[in-house]
C-alpha cells in the first residue's frame, strides 16, 4: 500500500470509530438544539474513570518496561515543549491573532498543556490500527499538563491581580493547589502510580473494568463533548478567521515539531505518533481552571471556544490519523 | 411568634472562590452560610452553563448574620469583585430563632 493510499485508510478508520462518530452524534443534537444532555455530575465520574483507566494501564504497563531511555528521554522532550509552547502560541496570539496581553497568555497556557481524551482517542487510533506505543506515553501525559500553566503565569506576570496582600496569600494557595493538586491531576498521576505498584496481577483483578468497558465510556464522554463543543462554539461570536486559523494551524505546527524531537531522541513510531497528539491538543479542563484562579481578567469565551470549539474537534477527526501518517512518513 | 431583624448576603461567585468567601464570612462574624451550586444563567459576560467539561462551577452562598457583619463582607466583596466575576445582595429578614444567626 502507498503512503497516501495508507494515510486514506487511516483517516477512514478513524472517521468511523465508535467513539468519534459519537461526538459527531452530540455535536449535531447540540448544533440541532435537542434537549441531549449528560448530567454533570455524570460526565465527571466518566473523566476521573477514563483518566484512571489511562493513568492504571499506562502504570502497569510501564511497570513491565521498567525505566527505560525512552521514558526518560520522552518525558524530559514533553516537559521542554510544554513548558515552550505558551511562549511562541503567545507571540502568535498577539502579533497574529490580535488578542490582549491577558487573553494572549491564558489561550496560550491551554495550547500548551494536553487533553487527556485527545490523548485516549489518539492511543485508541493506534491501538485500531496495530501500532504499539509504550504504556510510559500516559506518564508523559501527566507531565505535560503543568508546565504551560507556569509559562502562561510568567508569561503574564501574575498572580497579583488581587489587591489586598492577605487576600493574595490565600490566592496564591488556592492557586498551587489548582495547578499540582487538582483532582484530574491526583487521580492520573495517582492511577499511574497504583499501575506501577500492582503491575499485571492487580491488571488482572481490573481487567473487566479498565480495558473492556474503557471505549464505551469513552463513547459516551465524546457524546457530551460534542454537545459541549458544539453549544461553546455557537455561544462564540467573538472569534474572527485569524483565531480560527491559529486553532487549526497551531496543532499542525506543534505536530510537527513534537514529530521532529521524538525522531532525533529516537523514539518508536508509536511514541512519536502520541507525542504528536499530545502537543497538538489543547487543555480544556486543568488550564481553564487555573486561568480562571489566576488570570480572572481574561476571556473564557475565546480561549474554551479555540481549545473545546475547534481545536479538540480537529485533532479528533483529521489531527490524529494525520498526525501519524506524518510520522510514518518521517519514519520512511 | 417572636421575630429578629438580621442582613441576609447572596453572594455568586465562581467555584474556586467558595473556601476563600467562608472563611472570610466567618472572619467578619457570620456564623455559618450555606453553598449551592449554579446550574445555568445568563449575564453581562453572555449566557453559561455548568458542564462535567469545562468546570466553570457557579457557586451561591447564602449567609444571615449582623448587619455590622455583612458591612464588613460587602467591604471584602468590593476588593474581590475589582479582579473577579461575581455579584452579591443584601437585604433585610425577619428570622425565628435569632440566637442561630
Amino acid at each position: 500500500m502507498g503512503a497516501l493510499e495508507s494515510i486514506v485508510a487511516g483517516a477512514a478508520t478513524n472517521l468511523v470509530a465508535p467513539a468519534v462518530l459519537f461526538f459527531a452524534l452530540g455535536a449535531i443534537a447540540g448544533w440541532l438544539k435537542s434537549d441531549l444532555t449528560i448530567p454533570e455530575q455524570a460526565a465527571k465520574t466518566l473523566a476521573l474513570y477514563l483518566m484512571l483507566c489511562i493513568g492504571f494501564k499506562g502504570g502497569v504497563e510501564a511497570r513491565a518496561s521498567g525505566l527505560t531511555a525512552e521514558l526518560v528521554s520522552a518525558g524530559g522532550f514533553g516537559l521542554v515543549l510544554s513548558f515552550a509552547a505558551p511562549f511562541a502560541a503567545y507571540a502568535a496570539l498577539r502579533g497574529f491573532g490580535g488578542l490582549d496581553r491577558v487573553t494572549a497568555a491564558a489561550t496560550a497556557a491551554h495550547y500548551g498543556s494536553v487533553s487527556v481524551v485527545t490523548f485516549a482517542a489518539g492511543s485508541e487510533y493506534l491501538r485500531a490500527i496495530g501500532i504499539e506505543f509504550g504504556g510510559y506515553m500516559a506518564a508523559v501525559l501527566a507531565l505535560m499538563e503543568t508546565p504551560a500553566i507556569l509559562a502562561a503565569l510568567l508569561i503574564a506576570g501574575a498572580p497579583g491581580s488581587k489587591p489586598d496582600s492577605a487576600q493574595s496569600a490565600r490566592f496564591k494557595s488556592t492557586l498551587w493547589r489548582e495547578v499540582f493538586l487538582n483532582g484530574a491531576a491526583v487521580v492520573l498521576i495517582g492511577s499511574f502510580v497504583i499501575g506501577v505498584m500492582s503491575g499485571e496481577r492487580g491488571m488482572a483483578r481490573l481487567d473487566l473494568f479498565v480495558n473492556a468497558l474503557f471505549q464505551g465510556a469513552l463513547c459516551l464522554f465524546l457524546l457530551d463533548m460534542g454537545l459541549v463543543a458544539s453549544r461553546r462554539l455557537a455561544e462564540a461570536p467573538k472569534l474572527n478567521v485569524r483565531l480560527i486559523a491559529f486553532a487549526i494551524s497551531w496543532p499542525l505546527l506543534s505536530a510537527g515539531v513534537a514529530l521532529l524531537g521524538a525522531q532525533a531522541l529516537h523514539l518508536s513510531l508509536g511514541d512519536a505518533s502520541l507525542l504528536a497528539v499530545l502537543s497538538a491538543s489543547a487543555s480544556y479542563i486543568a488550564a481553564p481552571a487555573a486561568m480562571r484562579i489566576a488570570l480572572p481578567k481574561a476571556d473564557a469565551g475565546v480561549y474554551l471556544s479555540l481549545s473545546l470549539g475547534i481545536t479538540f474537534p480537529f485533532n479528533l477527526l483529521v489531527g490524529i490519523p494525520l498526525y501519524h501518517a506524518a510520522a510514518r512518513l518521517l519514519y520512511g | 411568634m417572636k421575630f429578629a431583624t438580621r442582613t441576609k448576603l447572596e453572594i455568586f461567585v465562581e467555584a474556586h472562590a467558595v473556601d476563600e468567601i467562608e472563611r472570610m464570612l466567618r472572619d467578619v462574624g457570620f456564623k455559618g452560610c450555606s453553598v449551592f451550586a449554579g446550574v445555568e444563567g445568563a449575564g453581562s459576560h453572555g449566557a453559561w452553563r455548568q458542564t462535567g467539561v469545562e468546570e466553570a462551577g457557579m457557586r451561591l452562598v447564602v449567609t444571615i448574620g449582623a448587619e455590622e457583619a455583612a458591612e464588613a463582607a460587602l467591604h471584602w466583596l468590593e476588593n474581590y469583585f475589582a479582579a473577579y466575576p461575581g455579584v452579591v445582595a443584601m437585604s433585610e429578614v425577619k428570622v425565628l430563632r435569632a440566637e442561630r444567626f
